[in-house]
Order: C-alpha cells, then sequence, then structure tokens
C-alpha cells in the first residue's frame, strides 16, 4: 500500500476509534500487524513470543491512541510504542541468548565456515546480535528492521542520529571481532544464498 | 530490503579493506531477513482483546471533590499534632519537657498518669477509626457503591 494512502487510512482510523468506533481499529492491525510481528521477532527470535508481543503493542496502541499527537507520522509513534514494549516485555522475561563470547569461534577460516554453515551461519549472526549488550542490540535490531534507515531507528528509539549512529557502530565493531572470518565465504556460494533469501523475501512479499 | 550483496560484487572497490568486507558481510546476513507472516488467528485474537476492552467500564476517577475536605482535616490534624510537638518540645527556661506534661495531672498518682494516658490514646486512635469509617460510609453511599 502507498505510504500517502496507508497514512491516510491510519489517520481515518484513529478519528473513527476515538469517536467510539472500536470496529475501526481492525484496519490499523490490518496493517501493521506484518511490520510490528517482523520487528518483535527480531527482538526476540521467537515466533510464538512475537505474536504475543506485538499483541500487546497493540493493545497499548489501542488504549493510548488519544496521546498520538498528529504533527508525528502515526507509523513513527506505533513503532515506538511497540519498541517500548517489547524492551520492557524482554527485561521483565529475557530471550534466552548465548552471551556474545560464547558464540562459535573457530580456529581457522575454514573450520569457521564450515561450522558456520553447519550451525547455520545466519542465524548465528542474527543470535550473536540479541547477546550484545542492551544498549547496542536495540540500535542494530532497529537500523535492519528499519532496512538501514538511520533516521527512522533513531525515531523510533527517540535518540539522536549521531547516539545511534555511535552505538551502531560499536555493535558492529563488537560482531566483527565476534566473527573475523566472516568475510572469506565463497562468492559465488554466498550469492546464490542471498539470491534465493531475496527471492524468498520478494515472494512472502 | 537493500541488496547489499549486489553492492559488494558490482561496486566494492578494490582496496576494500576486511573490516568493510565484514561490515558489509553483516549488513547482507541482518538485512535479508525472512519476513514472519502473521498467523491466521492473529488479527482476530487481537480484535477479541481490543472489544473486551471497549466493553469494559472505564475507570472510576478518583472523587477529589469529595476527598478534599477530608485531606484538608487531615493536613490540619497533622499540622497541629507537629505545632503541638514542637511547642512541648521545647522547653520553657528553667523547666524541662517531663515537668511541663506532668503538669497538667498533679494530683495523680504517676502509674494512675501513665494509665489514663495510655486509654487516652487508645480512645483517640478509636475515634478516629470511627471518624474514617463513617467518612468512607458516607463518601461510598453517595457514589451508589453501597
Amino acid at each position: 500500500m502507498n505510504a500517502a494512502i496507508s497514512a491516510e487510512a491510519d489517520l481515518a482510523a484513529v478519528e473513527q476509534v476515538l469517536a467510539g468506533d472500536a470496529a475501526a481499529f481492525e484496519g490499523i492491525v490490518r496493517r501493521w500487524q506484518g511490520p510490528l510481528i517482523n520487528m518483535a521477532w527480531r527482538y526476540s527470535r521467537d515466533r510464538g513470543r512475537a505474536e504475543e508481543m506485538a499483541q500487546e503493542a497493540f493493545i497499548r496502541a489501542w488504549r493510548g491512541l488519544a496521546h498520538w499527537r498528529r504533527e508525528g507520522s502515526f507509523s513513527t509513534w506505533l513503532f515506538a510504542l511497540a519498541a517500548n514494549v517489547y524492551r520492557s516485555e524482554l527485561k521483565r522475561f529475557p530471550t534466552e541468548t548465548l552471551p556474545l563470547d560464547d558464540a562459535p569461534e573457530p580456529s581457522g577460516p575454514a573450520s569457521q565456515q564450515r561450522e558456520l554453515e553447519e550451525r547455520g551461519r545466519y542465524e548465528t549472526v542474527r543470535r550473536a546480535v540479541l547477546a550484545l549488550p542492551p544498549r547496542y542490540r536495540e540500535p542494530v535490531v532497529l537500523f535492519y528492521f528499519h532496512e538501514m534507515d538511520v533516521a527512522a531507528a533513531a525515531r523510533t528509539m527517540g535518540l539522536p542520529e549521531g547516539t545511534l549512529k555511535a552505538r551502531l557502530s560499536r555493535a558492529r565493531a563488537l560482531l566483527r571481532q565476534r566473527f573475523p572470518y566472516l568475510e572469506e565465504m565463497d562468492d559465488e556460494h554466498a550469492g546464490t544464498e542471498f539470491s534465493a533469501l531475496k527471492t524468498g523475501k520478494e515472494a512472502a512479499n | 530490503m537493500k541488496p547489499k550483496r549486489t553492492i559488494r560484487t558490482q561496486q566494492e572497490p578494490a582496496g576494500i579493506d576486511r573490516t568493510g568486507r565484514i561490515e558489509m558481510e553483516i549488513d547482507l546476513i541482518l538485512a535479508a531477513e525472512e519476513e514472519l507472516m502473521p498467523s491466521s488467528g492473529f488479527l482476530a485474537s487481537v480484535m477479541e482483546r481490543v472489544q473486551q476492552e471497549a466493553a469494559a467500564p472505564s475507570p472510576i476517577p478518583f472523587p477529589w471533590k469529595r476527598a478534599i475536605p477530608g485531606i484538608l482535616l487531615a493536613a490540619g490534624v497533622f499540622g497541629w499534632g507537629i505545632f503541638e510537638l514542637i511547642h512541648f518540645g521545647w522547653p520553657a527556661p528553667g523547666s524541662s519537657t517531663l515537668n511541663s506534661l506532668t503538669l497538667a495531672s498533679p494530683h495523680l498518682s504517676p502509674a494512675v498518669a501513665a494509665s489514663a494516658e495510655s486509654a487516652g490514646w487508645v480512645a483517640l486512635a478509636l475515634g478516629a477509626s470511627l471518624l474514617s469509617w463513617l467518612l468512607s460510609r458516607r463518601l461510598a453511599g453517595r457514589g451508589g457503591l453501597l
């Protein structure tokens, strides 16, 4: 859906809900359920929990609709609210993660590639993000969730862009230290993997 | 998602350093995340909760208008207590606090005076409880809760 159309539809739905039509909230849930579940998935890497967290975010949004100030976009407000909900949910019941130092640490490039492939190289790196210290974890999660848009990630976190960039940079340095041989994969093989992922993603969209 | 791999293969300068390559790889992995599709019952389950919330009675606002006299009364009593404490706690020159307190019942023996004082405190506490109970009953009755 076009962003402008979506913004108009969101505004109209919010007005209807505030006027007492609870059913109008369904349009909001329908439009934003995918992004909110995927955002929660990136925070928790647990599908069931992601849906629970997204549901909680929608309920909080329902309760707090009157607090949305119209000068910001609805999506910005919704993402910021969801990020707060996910953060506090994960603080209450943390996800089980390996400490960053316990992520696979191979002795050399060849064994690293082999080991990472065996254990699901991509998933290992993604889970390593969850093992980052909290102040670095969330910028990474939101930066990639917003398709590498620093401004959007900063708005969602309520941080200045400079602060977010600095934390992102530190997070990448930590990940780099953890996976020192990551770049030495077979380009042809990697290209195939990437194409498969990209095709899968496009098909899902 | 942005095609990081395409950037790497097509635009990567020959002299790009190892750090840059690792970061590109991290970008590739973290950006190319599979999309989760919401489960079929998700929308219905959220709307069910929303409808429950909408049907629930709105929370009763705190009855400030009715509570203000009680709060003022309590503040007055507290202030008076502080005043009395300071008044009796500050002995006049040449007399002790104990003297000023015991002067009020010079004709009673110390044992009887102690018992009377205790009984007085108990009576005061009972009176305060009774007043509080009556006040809360009255407020709740007006609010239609009783």
